[in-house]
């Protein structure tokens, strides 16, 4: 039952005929894990929060820093220094007491994610580096969790859903991590702040449909986002039978960190 | 033939945003990185017509050839 003051903050959900009471009790009832507290997170775990999403875990293992406050939106100018997970709990707090926040602060590497992952029904990549991306995948579709990838950099960013088993992988589509220094970090290559703002929000919509089981989710197409531009194009893919970890003969039974494959946005 | 190349992010970096470039027959998108001194492995997506494809893929006149690399920020 919900009550006086859920039917009223909840409203305009409720009278959205593919939401209703029934599918608002789904979204309380939900359980949504955001991998990286920064610019996609960011955003993520607002709209996340502000829906009723009923458990949202976050996870990182980094401080506030000033030069994150250009993009993560989610973290302000008191809260340098502070852990961003505890940054982030605050924040989602203040925006609904609805919300159950789980604080992760901790670096997620191949020993400890799929317990992590274990306990939600849908997981939010937003990490800046291609280890953890490729980690996140590999995590996800062997334990048959559903989640949102995302990548950002420079003016482009790309996002794409994953049911394991159903639809294209992460690695389908990119079989292994680039080489590394070949691809600028952000503090390179720089990022412009209200890109993530987009592709962020995208992948929290991602989650509430999947949790509401409404619409189409983007599975089976890249959606890459052209913002010097302001172009969408959605590229279809297929299941790739020679995927690594999703294809016929899988050749990655195990979990491992890729170290070598770490491109981090904040540390560099 | 000619083909619309156009570059992404860190790509366009000493080299251009779009350019229109006459190339033999039977040119591939491989052939195409190598000219423009692309490393496959930096190679995120690669679309002709909007279509993804390989680098194996051959190049036809009048395709604009799009180039984005590999994205890892997030």
């Amino acid at each position: 039952m919900f009550s006086e003051e859920q039917i009223e903050r909840y409203s305009r959900h409720i009278i959205l005929k593919e939401v209703g009471g029934k599918g608002q009790k789904r979204l309380l009832n939900g359980k949504v894990l955001i991998i990286g507290a920064g610019a996609l997170g960011s955003p993520a775990a607002l709209y996340l929060a502000a829906a009723g999403v009923g458990m949202i875990g976050i996870a990182d293992s980094d401080v506030v820093e000033l030069s994150n406050l250009q993009r993560q939106i989610i973290h302000h100018s008191g809260d340098l220094g502070i852990a961003k997970v505890e940054s982030a709990r605050q924040k989602m707090e203040a925006v609904n007491p609805d919300v159950k926040v789980n604080t992760h602060q901790l670096w997620i590497g191949a020993d400890n994610i799929l317990e992590i992952i274990s306990n939600y029904d849908f997981v939010i990549d937003g990490t800046d580096n291609f280890a953890a991306k490729f980690l996140i995948n590999d995590a996800c579709v062997m334990a048959g969790i559903p989640y949102s990838h995302a990548g950002i950099l420079h003016f482009i960013g790309q996002t794409m859903t994953i049911l394991p088993n159903q639809s294209p992988c992460y690695r389908c589509v990119f079989p292994e991590p680039p080489p590394p220094n070949t691809i600028p970090t952000c503090s390179q290559a720089g990022v412009i702040g209200v890109l993530p703002g987009v592709i962020g929000s995208i992948q929290a919509t991602e989650a509430i449909k999947f949790l509401l089981g409404v619409g189409e989710l983007l599975t089976g197409r890249l959606l890459v986002y052209d913002a010097e531009e302001l172009d969408f194009q959605t590229v279809p893919f297929d299941r790739n039978p020679n995927c690594p970890v999703c294809g016929d003969n899988p050749v990655i039974t195990d979990l491992r960190d890729e170290p070598e494959a770490m491109n981090v946005c904040d540390l560099v | 033939m000619k083909v619309t190349i156009k570059l992404f992010a860190g790509f366009r970096e000493n080299r251009f945003r779009v350019e229109e470039r006459d190339l033999p027959p039977g040119f591939t998108v491989a052939d195409l990185l190598r000219e423009l001194g692309i490393n496959e492995p930096e190679l995120g997506v690669a679309l002709i017509n909007a279509r993804h494809v390989l680098p194996g893929q051959e190049l036809h006149d009048g395709e604009v050839i799009s180039l984005f690399p590999k994205v890892g920020g997030g």
